[in-house]
């Protein structure tokens, strides 16, 4: 067996098509005739722009506008008066067509792959894709036709270019391995768009495999074996079967609404970091957001973003929405998050420090053109506010004293907003879960952030591999506080919700059922799955389970019972 | 020669789109189109020049346009720009 990156989920099980690299390597020489040499070359750039063009459309047919954007960006970039322009004048200057793709390619991806922005490198490999490219063109070689490979193919190449994987028909190929590229490469990408399973990153796979060897591709676990006997291969058709039903079963889930196996009706909600998200968030039949992250409006930025920019952007996301909740969560930074502008310090202890709420309090003005923004979009939809790190009561007070001044403002102004607007608390301290019965008395709501929960409560860095094995939701302390949060706010009549990882983990769902919990949000992508594992849980199944948990004394016992009583 | 400074305020800054959506629309013009950034020039009608920029939303640039056509080259230019290059 050989390991690689999971980038695809599935089990593919096929006959491999092997994509040999080509020797690209060319003689540079001088040239004499510049004008036949550029006819060469423009002749190239033609069948460049021809193929090219007919691979986006031919992905925008079978995928999608959004993906075909790749090959596009291939057309605009050849089009560029400093790529081909450039490499004519190389040309006019004597040198070989080869010699002038290589140069100009060579010096932008130099260029691009220095960039700190992870989209800007992407660029990189565009380039060097549109270099390979052309060079075959003007050497003369043919590649593989991945587009008339038969069916139940696994493709094994070196790198899966854009240009190749636009040629891949679904139905005929099963499966893909690659030896380099990772879960957010083009490849894997676009193996995911079209459902195909795919593991990348297995180490000198094209020398280790041939033609026509049989490979089973588990792109769920990044597992690949060539050539396996009957009982594996007999093995993987049995969870290639179960992987195709359960998929199926998830797509069932869709529309539904989120109920226990006894009838108890949950609110399903999603966490989102942008507007555009949102979409993602109904695409993915999420029932509302609750946590809408705003430091996306603050980051990467000269300056403070202003009341109206504020109002539009939460705007945008409440419309999408169309009429269902969107819990707002006010600046979140410092910590790991700075924004140069603010000026903020360094701190010795930048988690324990001046950050969330602590910052926006004392820096009312700026914290008011915040809940001025949610305020004027909470016109348009069912909009909450929630406040971020609360540790004492008089945080909760102090914020909501600065929304009524804002709402009194507004009113002034004549601006429309939602009167009974509701302010709440994320609990994601030990000190807001030692007094949640007193803030379930201030908040109108409660919502769980076990991220920040567990690393308060537990006191440990996650980042710190040293101590990173105490970061884990299922310490006996973690799920203490979260009983304890859930407890209180139930009794006080609030709504308690939980917006971090833990509320779609299959082995936290029943815990979290039998404690309770009102609202599940979790990333758009785990909506399905989520809703598939509350029905199938009764609340007396969650309440024997529960107990059983509290009785333990360890995360490992734990973890242990968990993952054994799991459905 | 006329210029004028604008902000950008697309969420992804001069990426592949935006940039290419920028370069197409001034492209037909005559004259020459500019991108003063960070105290660098940049051909505004090469999209691989924009987006080596490295333009992030929030930045601010200048736009400059010299030629017979400059003056509705640079309105083109700014309005997309303030527009949010089609984003």
């Amino acid at each position: 067996m050989y390991k690689g990156i999971e980038a695809s989920r599935g089990i593919g099980i096929g006959s491999i098509c092997l994509i040999v690299e080509h020797d690209l390597s060319f003689e540079s020489k001088h040239i004499d005739d510049t004008e036949a040499e550029k006819a060469r070359f423009n002749s190239a750039i033609e069948q460049f722009k021809t193929e090219t063009a007919a691979m986006a459309e031919n992905i925008r047919k079978n995928i999608g506008p959004k993906e075909a954007e790749i090959m596009e960006g291939h057309l605009a970039m050849i089009a560029d008066p400093t790529m081909a322009g450039e490499m004519r004048k190389m040309i006019e200057a004597g040198q070989c067509a080869e010699a002038a793709v290589t140069a100009v390619c060579d010096m932008f991806i130099g260029m691009f792959s220095k960039m700190e922005d992870d989209m800007m490198r992407q660029r990189a490999s565009d380039i060097s894709d549109i270099k390979i490219s052309l060079l075959k063109l003007l050497l003369g070689i043919q590649d593989v036709d991945i587009s008339a490979v038969a069916p139940g193919t696994v493709l094994v190449a070196h790198d899966l270019t854009p240009s190749m994987t636009s040629q891949i028909v679904k139905e005929n190929v099963v499966g893909i391995i690659t030896e380099v590229g990772g879960k957010t490469s083009h490849s894997a990408i676009l193996a995911r768009a079209l459902e195909i399973p795919a593991v990348l990153s297995v180490p000198n796979i094209t020398e280790l495999v041939h033609d026509k060897d049989t490979a089973i591709v588990d792109g769920t676990e990044g597992d690949v074996y060539i050539n396996p006997d009957g009982e594996v291969i007999s093995q993987y058709v049995r969870k290639r079967e179960e992987f195709v039903r359960a998929q199926a079963e998830l797509k069932n889930f869709f529309g539904k609404k989120t109920v226990t196996a006894d009838g108890t009706e949950v609110e399903l909600f999603c966490n989102i970091g942008t507007p555009k998200d949102a979409k993602k968030a109904v695409e993915c039949d999420g029932e509302g957001i609750g946590l809408f992250r705003s430091e996306f409006l603050f980051m990467d930025r000269p300056h403070l973003p202003t009341e109206d920019e504020q109002f539009e952007a939460y705007k945008e996301a409440v419309e999408t929405m169309n009429g269902k909740t969107v819990i707002i969560r006010t600046l979140d930074i410092g910590g790991d998050k700075d924004i140069p502008y603010l000026g903020l310090e360094k701190e010795e202890n930048p988690f324990l420090g001046y950050r969330a709420v602590r910052y926006c309090l004392s820096n009312s003005d700026m914290y008011k053109m915040q809940l001025k923004g949610i305020l004027r979009a909470s016109a348009f939809g069912k909009v909450k506010i929630m406040i971020p790190l609360v540790t004492c009561v008089e945080e909760v007070r102090a914020v909501k004293a600065l929304v009524e001044e804002c709402k009194t403002e507004l009113k002034e102004a004549g601006v429309a907003f939602d009167e009974n607007i509701e302010v709440g608390c994320m609990v994601e301290t030990a000190a807001a879960s030692l007094i949640a019965d007193m803030l379930a008395k201030e908040a109108d709501f409660f919502s769980i952030g076990t991220n920040d929960l567990t690393q308060y409560t537990m006191s440990v860095d996650r980042g710190n591999a040293n101590v990173a094995y105490l970061y884990s939701a299922f310490q006996p302390a973690v799920i203490r506080s979260i009983k304890n949060i859930i407890e209180a706010g139930n009794r006080a009549g609030i709504s308690v919700g939980m917006c971090g990882e833990a509320a779609a983990d299959p082995l936290m769902i029943p815990l979290l059922i039998s404690f309770g919990l009102k609202e599940y949000s979790v990333n758009p992508v785990l909506v399905l799955t989520a809703r598939s594992i509350i029905s199938k849980w009764t609340k007396e199944e969650a309440d024997a389970l529960a107990d059983k948990v509290l009785s333990l004394t360890t995360e490992a016992e734990i973890v242990a019972l968990l993952k054994a009583e799991a459905k | 020669m006329v210029s004028k400074v604008v902000k950008v305020t697309n969420e992804q800054g001069m990426h592949m789109r935006p940039a290419t959506v920028f370069s197409a629309a001034v492209t037909p013009f005559e004259s020459d189109v500019k991108i003063k950034f960070n105290g660098n020039e940049f051909d505004g009608k090469s999209v691989m020049m924009l987006m080596a920029a490295c333009i992030k939303c929030g930045a601010e640039i200048e736009i400059i346009c010299n030629g017979a056509d400059e003056e509705a080259a640079l309105a083109k230019a700014v309005e997309l720009v303030e527009s949010g290059l089609g984003d």
